[in-house]
């Protein structure tokens, strides 16, 4: 790993503005989602082992998400994690501000192309297995920005997404069934999956 | 050195293994294995234990899927954390990214051996028991200082040099607030502490226990000195690149701490295993578990203070308390050695409040940054 | 008294021989593919909230506790001092008030004058 020594404002602004320009060239397409990535003899092959179980029920009896929220869903989130909607239920209401502890992103609002790389970079820091929810319709395609010329027409252009969540914002119950359809995808993971 | 080998030779006569021809051995490995065993099992229900009262106290439900009343959502979190991605970055510092975890555990429960669980039912009854604890407890921020120093962070650098800071602040009223109860019961081995306490000794040091349990808060970084996990400042302390089995030895750690303060406070101030009708070891878990509920109370209703309000309130606060404290304590010890007990804690009581009420005279409420 | 140590020491070994384990278990679930390893360059760089790190980390740089450990060590080391002392001290009776009160008093004086000079101020 190279470390990087330049010092000048400009020095860093330059390079932010071609790190930008190249994941915004480079992420014209949506990316697959996890699932299309199976290799197809493992697809027809999925056998529930009691490994399985049992490590399918831990992970998503704690998913614990990453504190990465760019926008105003957020505020539904926190209010997902707070008294009335209670994420503590499932065991969620751990918020790791290190990639390296959490296991979900929970995409919480508009994504612009300047924040664009870092999340890209927590995500791609985050430790396997991880997962991420797309929340709202900025999370889906950019929502009512969808056009501007600075945000990001969804974050699948960057990140594999497990869930899709609409609304603007969605309401905490929206998001818990999210949540709720993420634990079951979780249950029907292989640990050969890698 | 036949001398080391001696059949029973370190171990109470109320151990019923205490003659047996392999004493030693069996001794070591039943409370070694129990120990052990003892504190995980601990930690599993005491961290379920945290999550529910937190919920509660914030009028949540708190984790209830995971089994029975939410009674496996630590078993999943470890199951989870257990089969995480390990990651060691590449400009680490490998061995020390390593060995750090091992070097942060081993002293917690190190400091497990010499706590009665019942009369002379300890690892090694040392007669330097409690010398031994300090001496033992502050290895703990070695580890700490090594796991954000060999992160190559500058995150976990920050953190854990705030982290020293805190340690080693709060050490000295840590063990100044312990002489008083040394004073009291003229042994530093924690058998006969706990032997001597026919009253609990929170109630002849009531400014000692205060002491105590303020400086062991800070010592296990829990809320309201919890700067090192301050995540809006720190992102999250000095494991940030810790991932995986060697971040949740981190985790354990932490609230193996939290454990061991507690059995300490149990020990030294309200009357360790000692107790009517039930087994001693019973009581002995009843109060730690009252000691960490209270931790948890505390956690949920306190703020979060300024590093500069932690390192003043440890150095201007309650080092002179705890001198106080000793003086106090020492000048009834050596003139009046009969002095009732409850003339003792009501002096110490009073000592104790009229400190504080002349201590907040000297902050102005909404003020800025204080300056005493 | 040697017999007590020689537990300590042994049980020195069994937790540290459980903490290795307890970090090396990972490792062994790799080889049979339940922990997932995906390595990736950027992966292994540090985490800074998602930005570069830009500079060396292992610089030098100012240590502000600096005069916290020089008190600490100094007090520590005297305050050490009064544990043999508060073990005896019902034998001793109150002859010896006196000496460890003289000897706190020199301590203070120290302490007093860290403080006035502006040693226990975080800055
Ligand atoms: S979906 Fe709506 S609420 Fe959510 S970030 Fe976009 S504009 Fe804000």
């Amino acid at each position: 790993m190279e470390i990087r020594t330049d010092s000048t404002s400009l020095d860093i602004d330059r390079h932010e503005g071609n790190l930008i320009k190249e994941l915004r060239s480079s992420s014209t397409k949506p990316v697959t989602e996890p699932s299309g990535w199976l290799s197809e003899d493992l697809k027809r092959n999925i056998f529930l082992t009691t490994v399985d179980n049992v490590l399918n029920w831990g992970r998503k009896s704690s998913l614990w998400t990453e504190t990465a929220f760019t926008a105003c869903c957020t505020f539904e989130f926190i209010s997902l994690s707070s008294s009335r909607f209670d994420i503590a239920r499932f065991g969620m209401e751990v918020l790791r501000s290190s990639p390296r502890h959490a296991d979900l992103i929970i995409t919480a609002g508009t994504l612009t192309w300047k924040m664009a790389p870092q999340i890209k970079r927590v995500y791609e820091q985050m430790a396997e297995p991880k997962w991420v929810i797309a929340m709202g319709a900025c999370g889906i395609t950019g929502g009512i920005f969808a056009d501007s010329y600075s945000v990001v027409p969804g974050y699948n252009r960057i990140l594999p997404i497990d869930v899709y969540i609409p609304g603007c914002p969605p309401r905490p119950e929206a998001l818990l069934a999210g949540i709720e359809l993420l634990r079951k995808k979780v249950e029907k993971r292989s640990f050969l999956q890698g | 050195m036949p001398e080391l080998i001696t059949v029973g030779a370190a171990i109470s006569p109320n151990l019923p293994w205490s003659d047996w021809q392999f004493g030693f051995w069996i001794h070591l490995l039943i409370f070694g294995i129990g120990i052990i065993s003892l504190l995980l099992g601990s930690v599993i229900i005491f961290i379920w234990l945290e999550r529910r009262l937190v919920g509660r106290f914030q009028r949540r439900l708190g984790p209830n899927r995971a089994g029975p009343l939410g009674l496996l959502q630590s078993v999943a979190d470890v199951i989870k954390i257990l089969t995480k991605e390990d990651i060691v970055p590449s400009r680490a510092d490998k061995l020390i990214f390593w060995i750090a975890p091992i070097v942060a555990f081993t002293p917690v429960v190190l400091m497990l051996a010499v706590v009665p669980v019942a009369d002379g039912a300890l690892l090694a009854d040392l007669n330097i028991g409690i010398l031994f604890v300090i001496a033992i407890s502050s290895i703990t921020a070695l580890g700490v200082f090594m796991a954000g120093w060999a992160s190559y962070n500058k995150y976990s650098i920050l953190s854990a040099m705030r982290t020293v800071a805190q340690l080693v602040s709060y050490e000295m009223p840590l063990i100044l607030s312990m002489v008083g109860v040394v004073i009291i019961a003229g042994s530093l081995s924690l058998n006969d502490i706990v032997k001597t306490q026919t009253v609990p000794f929170i109630v002849l040091q009531p400014a000692g226990f205060f002491i105590f349990f303020i400086a062991s808060l800070a010592e296990i970084n829990r809320t309201p000195f919890d700067l090192l996990e301050a995540d809006s400042e720190l992102v999250a302390g000095y494991n940030i690149e810790y991932s995986g089995m060697k971040f949740a030895t981190f985790y354990l750690t932490e609230y193996c701490e939290a454990i061991v303060l507690s059995t300490l406070a149990a020990t030294i101030f309200l009357g360790g295993w000692q107790g009517p009708w039930l087994p001693p070891i019973v009581w002995l878990l009843l109060k730690i578990g009252i000691v960490f509920c209270f931790i948890v109370w505390i956690r949920s209703t306190l703020p979060r203070l300024r590093i500069d309000q932690v390192m003043g309130f440890a150095w201007k606060f309650l080092l002179p308390l705890a001198i106080l404290n000793i003086f106090v304590t020492s000048i009834f010890v050596a003139l009046w050695p009969e002095t009732p007990a409850w003339l003792m804690g009501l002096t110490n009581l009073a000592i104790l409040v009229a400190y504080i009420l002349f201590w907040s005279k000297l902050f102005k409420p909404g003020g800025k940054a204080v300056a005493v | 008294m040697l017999s007590e140590f020689s537990l300590i020491a042994l049980f020195i070994l069994i937790v540290m021989g459980f903490a290795t384990t307890l970090v090396l278990i990972p490792q062994a679930l790799k080889k049979i593919g339940i922990v997932p390893s995906k390595p990736s360059e950027v992966k292994y760089e540090p985490y800074e909230c998602g930005l570069e790190t830009i500079g060396e980390t292992w610089v030098q740089f100012k240590i502000r506790y600096y005069f916290y450990a020089l008190l600490l060590i100094t007090l520590d080391i005297t305050v050490i001092f009064l544990y043999p002392w508060a073990v005896e001290l019902k034998n001793l009776g109150s002859s010896s008030l006196g000496v460890i009160f003289s000897f706190i008093g020199i301590l203070a004086v120290g302490y007093i004058y860290a403080w006035r000079k502006g040693a226990l101020e975080w800055k």
